[in-house]
């Protein structure tokens, strides 16, 4: 059977995706968010790589399990994979060139293609230490993010600014939407992982996560 | 080599391969960082020209950085212009069994990355199955809305990165220099005996892995402990082969 084991408690487990442009800062978001580092040396992503945080949300645990994904176009079919199952993205630019940001609606419509409609995405303005050389209007990200129904924030995480509240916020989100039940897996099966198996169990919110254990 | 300013035939520009994809840098006043930047963009820049089909790819850096090394710190005092070609050179070489793996058009096919890494597979079944077994039901369960589901162990969620960068994202350089040697200089092949050593670093933290569920396991793997590199280096020489043979190209 699965070798699932809770060894940490925690009533939700969210799967959130990081995804844009080769060298806007995700992995240094990421490194940001779950072990409060930061460094000006950060390898290329090849493929895929992981970390988890938990965070308290209306008194409930919500453990973040976020895959951070490869910027660069060749590891995209590799990393597009990685989508399915995942209830919120952060689609990150580099405002200090404007291409990534251009290239946002493309991961979105990528994103979009691989997952649930209702999927709580948060566009995210990195480097805003570059403030000086912005290259990207806060009003015009900010009505970008509007049209695609997507939240939008700016953060340094060189400077350790708004990233935890840009990961918080998502799964704050996330945690109010899985409460309503919008989130639902519907009639299109490639939303699934392929070629895994699949053990859908319905459940009550109530359930914990964890509780539910292995099928 | 190229000229510096040959960039013109719009594969790849100059500034698309970063200081941040530079293995060595140790900041940008380092000397590495002085010496090595030119010769190591140059390098792949040619490479990216000549291989218009595969480009640059991150992650190439990665693989060029041992070899660029090793012809620069023998040629003290010498041109190091005959580092930088010398390099290009192994690296075409080196590569050439498993260029593909860069290459996305042929992910799926019988000489991309997804092949290999189910010979991998293969491999590990053979050598230990009940590990093999315990990494493939490793599953983690993942809330949505209503709904949970399983997601599968899968490795190509660590051996990707091991297999396609030869083992240079895992170790530090002294040790890939020491593992390089060890593919290099084994008649089976680069390709096949990295798959070897890769399989070794899996029974290596065997016990770590047989305990331990898809969030530890997933994180012990992209990011490999510290181990007795030569252990596994004599566990790679003992694996037995499995039945359907791998039978990878290379030349070296």
């Amino acid at each position: 059977m699965a070798a699932y084991r809770a060894d940490e408690e925690y009533d939700y487990l969210f799967k959130v995706v990081l995804i844009g442009d080769a060298g806007v800062g995700k992995t240094n978001l990421l490194s940001r968010f779950a072990r409060d580092e930061f460094s000006f040396e950060t390898k290329s992503t090849i493929g895929v790589e992981f970390a988890t945080r938990t965070i308290h949300v209306d008194g409930k645990l919500i453990k973040a399990q976020i895959w951070d994904t490869a910027g660069q176009d060749r590891y995209r079919a590799i990393t597009s994979a990685y989508y399915r199952g995942s209830v919120g993205a952060l689609v990150v630019f580099d405002l200090s060139r404007r291409v990534t940001f251009e290239n946002t609606a493309r991961w979105l419509q990528e994103l979009r293609s691989h997952t649930d409609p209702n999927i709580v995405v948060m566009l995210v303005g990195n480097k805003a230490d570059l403030r000086h050389i912005r290259a990207v209007s806060v009003e015009e990200a900010q009505a970008f993010a509007r049209k695609e129904k997507a939240f939008f924030t700016e953060t340094s995480a060189l400077e350790s600014i708004n990233v935890a509240d840009a990961f918080t916020g998502v799964l704050t989100q996330i945690y109010h939407v899985v409460g309503r039940k919008v989130l639902a897996i519907g009639d299109d099966p490639s939303a699934l992982p392929i070629g895994q198996t699949i053990n859908i169990d319905m459940k009550d919110d109530r359930q914990a996560a964890n509780k539910a254990g292995c099928c | 080599m190229p000229g510096r300013d040959n960039e013109a035939g719009g594969l790849l520009c100059r500034r698309e391969i970063s200081n941040g994809d530079h293995p060595l840098c140790l900041g940008n006043g380092s000397i590495w960082n002085q010496y090595f930047k030119e010769a190591m963009r140059n390098i792949l820049l040619l490479f990216a020209k000549l291989n218009p089909a595969i480009g640059y790819v991150q992650g190439m850096n990665e693989v060029l950085a041992p070899l660029y090394y090793v012809f620069r710190m023998n040629q003290e005092g010498e041109d190091a212009s005959e580092a930088e070609a010398d390099s290009f050179e192994c690296f075409v070489q080196l590569l050439s069994g498993s260029v593909d793996h860069f290459c996305q058009q042929l992910d799926n096919s019988s000489v991309g990355i997804h092949s290999t890494l189910l010979h991998f597979s293969e491999l590990l079944k053979a050598n230990d199955g009940e590990l093999w077994r315990h990494l493939d039901a490793s599953k983690l369960l993942i809330e949505l809305g209503m709904f949970t589901f399983y997601m599968q162990m899968n490795p190509q969620f660590y051996a990707f990165r091991w297999i396609t960068l030869l083992l240079t994202q895992e170790f530090e350089l002294s040790s890939i220099m020491r593992i390089w040697d060890y593919l290099l200089s084994n008649p089976s092949g680069v390709q096949e005996v990295l798959l070897r050593v890769c399989c070794a670093m899996l029974l290596c933290v065997r016990h770590e892995l047989v305990c331990g569920d898809f969030i530890s396991n997933l994180k012990l793997l992209q990011h490999y402990p510290e181990v007795d590199l030569e252990h596994v280096l004599d566990v790679a020489s003992h694996l037995k082969t499995p039945v359907s043979s791998y039978q990878p190209y290379s030349i070296i």
